[in-house]
């Protein structure tokens, strides 16, 4: 690390040094934000067909998202994929990486781990395509599976618009679950809360007792890291919904990210479309700050 | 940690037992059933295991045949040519940045940290209009181009992040020492820092590869016929009434192929990839 007297003292050359170091990384930044701030000015243009309209008309294509049921039903589909796509996810991965911590056998959790991460390296389209085969009502894997055990099966999964989304989120968690489990771990494995679970140990603290009272409260920022990573994954869902269900049964899986194709593309509305993606983005925003805070905090400290 | 009693060892097994099923499911039905013959999938045993299995399958999978008009060929020459271009490019811009963004300490850093913290998850469909404008007006939609540079941009902040949380674990005492010897930041970059980060390079490399191969958004949106990409031809196999699913399945497999054998044989680099990406580094 130089100072900042010496840095001063051979200035010219570091400022092509500089420049060699950063000059990509803030070209690369200039254009996404670009892009980014030229998206919001599309939200309030007038741009309705394939041909560039950039006529200024302030926020109404926000107020015909508003008045648009289907945008309503988005909200809610959203709100069901941030709830039921990071809860349950976080609690199985805090649950199971505790257990794993515990697990008295050798390879067993290196057999697990592996087990249950592979899904990382697949993408949500192949992963989607698989899980609507065992997702088909009438002989899918999973009726097929019942079916075998004597139970009549009474799921259509994705094919009953009620619970549609629900059968969705069950494929991201699956998807999702190793991913979850290795962050838990890694914050898991410190000196000092080893000691902390050895000591509450030695106290006669019972092993639920110590995961309760010990672990999680040592591991905030662990859960952090990761509740914010599953909330813009969520948020952001896109492949899961187009794949399996393609928004149907009629519009019951629709979430904001596959409206704002089909607004944009389908619909030749592209204004709509670029606001859907605005509203997105300072969902997203919301949700990022905390997480970037910490991260400032602990790279510059 | 460690402990011995009956309950946990029940719960393990269970547990053990559980998970083995739930994830092994899916891979058995997506194998078995690529290996069967048409007739054999129209009964719809999906469960039944292939009566001879059908290995021509994959090769019509990926030059096409009578029933399947998605030959797979085509979109993975693509795919690799695209995804090895940005993760090579992302891969060493990044560490260039990531080099500056872990070693200054000014305001300036600050800043450019946390405009790359927001880049970071910024969802696509955010810039996705200007993009596809920027792409079709420039004719790069025509070319690699197009998808390389869009994918570029998309991924230099992770890229960054990801090689600037290695180099912060990198202790400074070799640098020190090549700069009292008067190297320049430059030279010692390139000969002293970039040598001994190569693990931190395959690493990042191997996150943005499955993370470019595996985007379907913006593949969707801006590919065409010449530059579509392996996942865009498999949502095409998936969703077509009549596709003969067999085939289907052999195209997944071919799909996720590649970075499955890296998670398999490379999967330290790949969780460590992971967690450093997850700033656990």
């Amino acid at each position: 690390m130089i100072s900042e007297k010496t840095q001063r003292g051979r200035s010219e050359t570091n400022v092509s040094e500089f420049l060699v170091f950063t000059l990509p990384l803030l070209v690369f930044l200039l254009i996404l934000y670009g892009t980014l701030f030229w998206n919001i000015y599309v939200s309030m243009s007038n741009w309705v067909s394939t041909a560039a309209d950039y006529t200024f008309s302030g926020l109404k294509w926000y107020s015909y998202l508003f008045s648009q049921g289907r945008f309503w039903v988005d909200v809610q589909n959203n709100l069901k994929w941030l709830i039921l796509g990071v809860v349950p996810t976080m609690v199985v991965a805090i649950l199971l990486a505790y257990l794993l911590e515990l697990v008295p056998f050798p390879g067993v959790e290196s057999y697990i781990r592996t087990l249950i991460l592979y899904p990382v390296a697949m993408s949500f389209v192949v992963t989607g395509t698989i899980w609507s085969w065992m997702y088909q009502p009438e002989r899918g894997v999973f009726n097929t599976i019942l079916g075998s055990l004597g139970i009549h099966s009474p799921f259509t999964y994705t094919n009953d618009p009620a619970t549609a989304t629900y059968w969705l989120i069950l494929i991201f968690i699956w998807q999702y679950l190793g991913f979850s489990v290795i962050i838990i771990q890694s914050s898991l494995r410190t000196s000092e809360l080893q000691e902390m679970v050895e000591a509450a140990t030695v106290d006669g603290a019972s092993k639920l007792r110590i995961l309760v009272s010990v672990i999680v409260p040592n591991i905030r920022s662990g859960i952090l890291v990761l509740v914010s990573l599953l909330l813009i994954s969520t948020l952001k869902v896109f492949d899961i919904v187009w794949i399996v269900t393609r928004t149907g049964p009629g519009i019951a899986t629709d979430v904001l990210a596959t409206n704002m194709i089909v607004t944009a593309y389908d619909q030749r509305l592209a204004s709509a479309g670029a606001a859907i993606g605005v509203i997105i983005f300072l969902l997203a925003f919301i949700i990022i700050i905390p997480y970037t805070v910490y991260a400032l905090r602990k790279w510059f400290e | 940690m460690k402990s011995k009693n009956t309950t946990l060892k029940i719960i393990v097994f269970v547990v053990l037992i559980g998970l083995t099923c739930a994830y092994l499911l899916p891979i058995y039905v997506m194998v078995t059933n690529s290996l069967k013959t048409l007739p054999e999938i129209q009964q719809r045993t999906y469960l039944a295991f292939p009566e001879v299995p059908q290995v021509q399958n994959y090769s019509s999978a990926l030059f096409g045949s009578r029933e399947f008009m998605i030959p797979m060929k085509r979109p993975i020459l693509n795919s690799t040519i695209i995804t090895v271009a940005v993760t090579v490019l992302a891969a060493f811009f990044g560490g260039l940045g990531g080099y500056y963004l872990s070693r200054s300490r000014t305001t300036f850093a600050r800043v450019v940290f946390v405009l790359v913290g927001i880049a970071l998850y910024l969802p696509y469909q955010a810039v996705i209009i200007p993009l596809t404008t920027i792409t079709a007006k420039s004719g790069l939609a025509n070319s690699y181009w197009g998808l390389i540079l869009s994918y570029l941009i998309i991924n230099m902040p992770l890229a960054s992040v990801l090689m600037g949380t290695f180099f912060l674990s990198i202790p400074r005492e070799l640098e020190e020492a090549a700069q009292v010897d008067g190297a320049s930041k430059l030279q010692i970059f390139f000969k002293i820092v970039m040598p001994i980060s190569l693990p931190a390079y395959a690493s990042v490399a191997i996150l943005i590869f499955t993370q470019v191969w595996n985007e379907f958004f913006i593949a969707l949106t801006l590919s065409t016929p010449k530059t579509q990409t392996v996942q865009v031809a498999m949502a095409m196999t998936q969703g077509s009434t009549i596709s003969p699913y067999n085939l289907q399945m052999a195209a997944s497999l071919l799909t996720v192929a590649v970075p499955l054998m890296f998670f398999l044989f490379l999967g330290r680099y790949f969780v460590r990839g992971i967690l450093a990406g997850a700033l656990k580094g």
